[in-house]
């Protein structure tokens, strides 16, 4: 063919490309270490800028900041030792525990056992799949809302369908505990169930039909095979409902606004009372830090167990 | 005018005890216009020497250097090389046509019309003979084609350097025959400096102007083709080269005779030689040795027992069990068919002492250098 | 002998799709499914059914009434707004306003810091990477305390400006993360590809990696938007009325005191939980990722 194609560039062209000599264009060393810093400088400005917002928190703790005190003075340790010595916060932490490891606790029962279901593949399953998330797409306060509307005594649906009469208040004293635990289920079971179904999917197949060839029962490949596989996926959802468990606000708030008395009052909903209701910013921080405290160890230690299973599911997978 | 002169470059992949040394201490100099190849098992810095090349990996010690100028610092863009990588790295995204008209289309190659892009296009996978596939996507391919698009990207223009990862690895045998033919006579090829990777011996040995064998990141020889086929630097090189891979035999001097096999081979020592120990290893090519009657006093002999015979088309490969029942070693022969050895034979094997390789003998499993022919 | 009974028996059988034989197991499982479905899914139906209740029935809990849409013409006129002093329409608005505002600016922030962390082994790459995500568990109230305070000497307290700015904290952490394991997965040796074509670093990233993880900018902007707009604490405490959102304007219609309207709570919640269901719908495929923080890949 009479067309050359490729080769050393033709002569005629003004030199594109590398130009020979010193005048080839080149890029220091630092320039090229800097590249990734470059480019995460607004990232990193922004964040700033909010752990600024938190340093000032930080720092109201050893103020007596308050609405009333517009000048606060230094006042050391006082708020710590004022919220460590308030039966309140130590109430307000049991609550939170209590709420954190329940809700967590049959989510995770509950979510498995879903994504185990709808593993299936059956008609009713296929049919549903899509709207399993529709209530963890719900703003909480709404689902707050609603949940509102149907626990009403009166005139909410439950009491009626379950034919317990007016008198069956499921935000009283001893039950508004279960109840805002019952609607975190609701909202965030789907969660648990969508991430350890897409684990349960992407598990490989081939462990499964060798020990079904060699005849292992269901409960011995679930417990044995599957189980190990699927930890990381469970993990990674518990942790996330956990920590989220641990900074609950919204649907109780919305609920029971902490009450009655102080059976539904969390420890962000404490701060709020503190810190907004009050208007008491030092005492609100220091509970507030506090949370912080806690919700920053139990975070590190959740990775590190996060960190081992995945290892220990990479080799059983392998 | 592109040479291409990699000066003592070494490069290190993660840090601390993770550390992998890639390439050390690695020192080539190609010639303008010359078909370089890399030969290499997977994991010997084959990839990463392109890249440094390349400028797409930072050398951490040493120099890149081409046309003279050194490419310190200098992006890759500004070096006027064209890379087929091993992973294709088509843009999934366009089709093949515009995959091959990337290049074109950035203004560092050349200014081109849309019908010189074109025509270029066309000639280039008229060649390659994909052109019934410009309209696809690179999803749409078979591994060979997208390989073979890959290679286009880079042939579709001028540069200084082609920089080839693999580029036939992927083809079916009989395509990767043919290309590796064409791929000489191509005039692009034939001008532009070339620097083209592979773990294929019969690649290297067909392609290359001259061989660069790497193991572990090392530079183990360079030379023409005939310098490492006939002379290779050590035991590595010397498997590295030729299917099936050479015999190698410890042997032991006994007066003025080698043996080695529990005395079923022999040959006279070499007096040009000096052999530490008086143990040396001995490399034979399988396609070396003949069948047949004892050829001399100034050949190798070995007699042995055939245990396996199979077919290659006109060829026979010969598993021939030398040295008795326990200390036996096999020996394979690839000889014509009408040799006519059958399984259970008791046969006499020889071959002249100029293709006899003498190596410094070592412990088992380490590699060692080459002294010389067992003749001059 | 095993052979006969075919290569899917027991849990390979649950495992993989296919499924047709009725026995007593699959039937409790079924039901177990379908009690889910019904538990689950109850609390909507019924807010659809109550907001589309009128004022008679609205204290009702029939399931049979004539239905009237009015409610939802009600909460966005001025007799919703004398109700609950607050403009459910203006929140709305001011809503779709502070999340794509959100989102905008963390895409635009956060693209680049994605593309780095997922591209480059540099230092403080992993702690500005859990930095990140440590937003995303951190109790809001440390933060907010605060930004009260400050974000009224600053003058951007209940504006939208303000919230944009807050709502980095949901936004954020989102993008970045979710980007990043998108970029990882995504070959560099097409960007190299590209640079040996002549292109720069800036038009490699631009025409090659960055159309590549288009899937993955539109998962992350729209959950990010789903959870900004499902946000409540914010607003909450630092708007007042004129930037006012759904969440807070929903919650107005519990408001006690007087006369209460089921229907027109309902109705409210059902116009501030659509926009978010809706989209969750259209980008269910990528869903789970985004949920994970790139951590669970379906």
């Amino acid at each position: 063919m009479a067309t050359t194609v490729g080769g050393r560039t033709p002569p005629q062209q003004s030199s594109p490309g590398r130009a020979g000599g010193a005048g080839v264009p080149r890029v220091p060393a630092w320039r090229r270490k800097l590249r990734p810093y470059l480019l995460s400088v607004p990232a990193v400005a922004l964040i700033i800028g909010i752990l600024y917002a938190f340093f000032y928190g930080v720092y109201y703790t050893v103020l007596n900041y308050a609405a009333t005190n517009p000048n606060p003075s230094f006042v050391g340790f006082e708020n710590y030792a004022s919220v460590l010595g308030d039966a309140l916060f130590w109430r307000s932490a049991g609550v939170t525990l209590l709420y954190a490891v329940a809700a967590t606790g049959i989510e995770t029962v509950l979510g498995v056992a879903i994504a185990l279901l709808l593993n299936r593949s059956t008609l009713i399953g296929k049919t549903f799949e899509r709207l399993l998330i529709l209530p963890l797409m719900i703003a909480p306060v709404i689902a707050g809302v609603i949940w509102k509307l149907m626990f009403n005594p009166q005139f909410g649906v439950l009491n009626h369908v379950f034919g317990l009469g007016s008198t069956f208040d499921w935000l009283s004293k001893d039950r508004a505990l279960w109840s805002t635990i019952l609607v975190d289920v609701w909202i965030y079971t789907p969660f648990v169930a969508i991430l350890v179904l897409a684990g349960i999917r992407s598990l490989p197949k081939e462990p499964f039909e060798a020990s079904d060839v060699d005849g292992a029962s269901w409960f011995y490949m679930f417990r044995r095979l599957m189980l190990p596989m699927m930890w990381p996926y469970i993990l990674v959802a518990v942790i996330f409902r956990f920590m989220d468990c641990l900074k609950v606000f919204d649907a109780v708030f919305v609920l029971t606004a902490g009450g009655p008395g102080v059976t539904t009052t969390t420890l962000q909903i404490g701060a709020f009372e503190d810190s907004i209701t009050n208007l008491n910013y030092s005492r609100g921080s220091t509970y507030m830090f506090l949370l912080w405290i806690i919700v920053f160890i139990t975070a590190r230690y959740l990775v590190s167990v996060l960190g081992k299973a995945q290892r220990r599911a990479a080799g059983a997978g392998a | 005018m592109a040479s291409v002169s990699i000066d003592h470059v070494s490069k290190t992949y993660g840090s601390g005890s993770s550390a992998v040394r890639a390439l050390e201490d690695v020192d080539l100099s190609i010639e303008d216009g010359e078909f370089f190849v890399v030969l290499g098992p997977s994991g010997a810095g084959k990839t990463t020497l392109l890249k440094s090349v390349a400028g797409l990996v930072e050398v951490e010690a040493g120099d890149v250097r081409i046309d003279g100028t050194s490419m310190e610092g200098v992006e890759p863009y500004h070096r006027n090389v064209a890379m087929a990588f091993e992973s294709y790295a088509l843009y999934p995204q366009k089709t093949v046509f515009d995959n091959l008209a990337s290049p074109l289309r950035s203004g560092r190659t050349g200014r081109y019309s849309a019908e010189q892009q074109r025509q270029r296009i066309e000639a280039v996978t008229t060649t390659l003979g994909i052109d019934h596939l410009l309209k696809r996507f690179p999803r749409e391919l078979s591994n060979g084609q997208r390989q073979r698009v890959a290679l286009g990207r880079v042939l579709v223009r001028p540069a200084d350097v082609y920089l080839l990862d693999e580029p036939l690895s992927h083809l079916d045998a009989k395509l990767r025959a043919a290309m590796r033919a064409e791929l000489k006579q191509l005039g692009e090829m034939s001008r532009t400096t070339s620097l083209y990777v592979t773990h294929d011996y019969q690649e290297a040995l067909a392609l290359g102007d001259r061989i660069a064998v790497l193991r572990s990141g090392r530079v183990v020889q360079v030379g023409t083709p005939e310098q490492i086929w006939r002379e290779p630097v050590d035991t590595f090189v010397a498997k590295a080269l030729g299917q099936p891979e050479i015999n190698l035999f410890e042997v032991e001097a006994s007066g003025d005779r080698l043996r080695g096999a529990g005395g079923a081979l022999e040959l006279p020592a070499p007096a040009h030689l000096e052999l530490p120990g008086g143990r040396a290893r001995v490399g034979v090519r399988p396609r070396d040795l003949a069948l047949g009657a004892p050829g001399g006093a100034d050949a190798l002999h070995l007699r042995g027992r055939v245990v396996l015979a199979e077919r290659l088309g006109r060829l026979m490969e010969f598993s021939v069990r030398v040295g008795g029942q326990d200390g036996g070693e096999d020996v394979i022969v690839v000889a014509d068919s009408d040799a006519g050895a059958r399984e259970g034979e008791l046969v006499d094997l020889h071959l002249p002492l100029t293709n006899v390789h003498v190596f410094a003998a070592g412990p088992a499993g380490e590699e060692t250098v080459r002294l010389g022919g067992a003749a001059r | 002998m095993l052979r006969e009974r075919g290569p899917e028996v027991a849990l390979a059988r649950e495992l993989t799709p296919g499924q047709k034989r009725v026995t007593p197991a699959s039937v409790v499982a079924d039901l177990a499914i379908l009690a889910w479905f019904v538990f689950s899914l109850f609390p909507l139906v019924w807010m659809v059914l109550l907001a589309l209740k009128n004022d008679a029935d609205q204290t009702s809990t029939y399931f049979r009434f004539s239905p009237t849409t009015a409610n939802f013409g009600t909460v966005l006129s001025q007799r919703g707004q004398d109700l609950t002093s607050v403009d459910f329409g203006q929140a709305m608005l001011t809503s779709v306003l502070n999340c794509a505002g959100a989102v905008l600016v963390s895409l635009v922030v956060g693209i680049p810091a994605a593309y780095a962390a997922g591209r480059w082994k540099f230092k403080g790459s992993e702690d500005l990477m859990f930095q990140m995500l440590s937003f995303r568990f951190a109790p809001e109230l440390m933060v907010i305390v605060p930004l009260f305070v400050i974000y009224n000497t600053l003058g951007v307290f209940d504006t939208k400006l303000g919230m944009v700015w807050v709502l980095q904290l949901v936004t954020m952490p989102l993008v970045v993360w979710i980007l990043r394991s998108y970029f990882q997965d995504l070959s560099p040796e097409l960007e190299q590809a590209a640079l040996l074509d002549g292109y720069t670093r800036r038009r490699a990233f631009l025409t090659v990696a960055l159309p590549l993880v288009r899937p993955g900018i539109a998962a992350a902007a729209l959950l990010a938007f789903i959870f900004a707009w499902n946000n409540y604490l914010f607003p909450l405490i630092l708007t007042d009325s004129a930037a006012t959102t759904v969440t807070v304007a929903v919650t107005k219609y519990l408001g006690g005191g007087g006369q209460a309207y089921y229907n027109l709570t309902a109705a409210a919640a059902l116009l501030g939980a659509l926009p978010p269901l809706v989209l969750a719908l259209t980008i269910q495929r990528y869903l789970v990722r985004g949920l994970s923080f790139g951590a669970v890949k379906a």
